[in-house]
């Protein structure tokens, strides 16, 4: 199963990081079609923060094993650039919501506001 | 840039009955136990290298720097600080009054 947890800073109403560690198993290697969903979703995600919103976000993940990936997310340099930070953000929140929602027994999603 | 690896959260090729039979040691770090699930004392919550998570209440860091329970409880993923995380495990009688 795939522990998902998205972190949001109450005060500056910005989601500041997400992680996910472990395997979906809903099939064997090649036809895991969670594991396929949550891997495409996260990694456009930290590709979409780089090239779209400009950020370096901090990626810690372990790609030789895979199933672990830490990702925090710096402040913006401008407005523009943070709005579609967020935008990504709450899209990949979307789309793990409703993975999680659907396959339940293969992903759990935490959502923490600090 | 992360390269598209469409198995990235999928166990690898599965191994039919070879007769290298070894394996090799996971570092399966990360989420052991889930914000709010139930632990028994020195259950492994989360396994780390360095402290992304820091040891809260009733938890406490070993050598690898994994972070397991002390005490039988629920656990709690919190703030500490302006930026930095704990995990903290209360008594069940404890979190139900959190």
């Amino acid at each position: 199963m795939i522990l998902a947890n998205i972190i949001h800073d109450k005060q500056s109403d910005r989601i500041t990081s997400f992680s996910l560690s472990g395997h979906a198993d809903s099939g064997e290697y090649g036809k895991d079609i969670v594991c396929a969903a949550v891997s495409v979703l996260s990694i456009s995600t930290v590709n979409g923060l780089t090239e779209v919103a400009n950020l370096e976000p901090k990626v810690v993940s372990d790609d030789i094993e895979g199933g672990f990936m830490e990702v925090t997310v710096p402040e913006a340099n401008s407005s523009v650039d943070e709005i579609a930070a967020q935008a990504i953000l709450s899209t990949f929140q979307n789309g793990m919501r409703d993975i999680s929602q659907s396959y339940a027994d293969y992903i759990k999603l935490d959502i923490t506001i600090d | 840039m992360l390269e598209m690896n469409l198995q990235f959260f999928s166990h690898h090729k599965g191994g039919g009955s070879t007769a290298n039979g070894r394996d090799s040691a996971g570092r399966r770090l990360g989420t052991k136990a889930a914000d709010g699930s139930k632990v028994t004392t020195g259950s492994i919550i989360y396994r780390q290298r360095g402290t992304h998570i820091y040891p809260g209440k009733n938890v406490k860091r070993a050598g690898d720097d994994t972070l397991f329970a002390l005490v039988d409880g629920v656990v709690r993923f919190e703030r500490m600080g302006r930026s930095k995380r704990q995990v903290s495990v209360y008594p069940v009688s404890e979190a139900v009054a959190k």
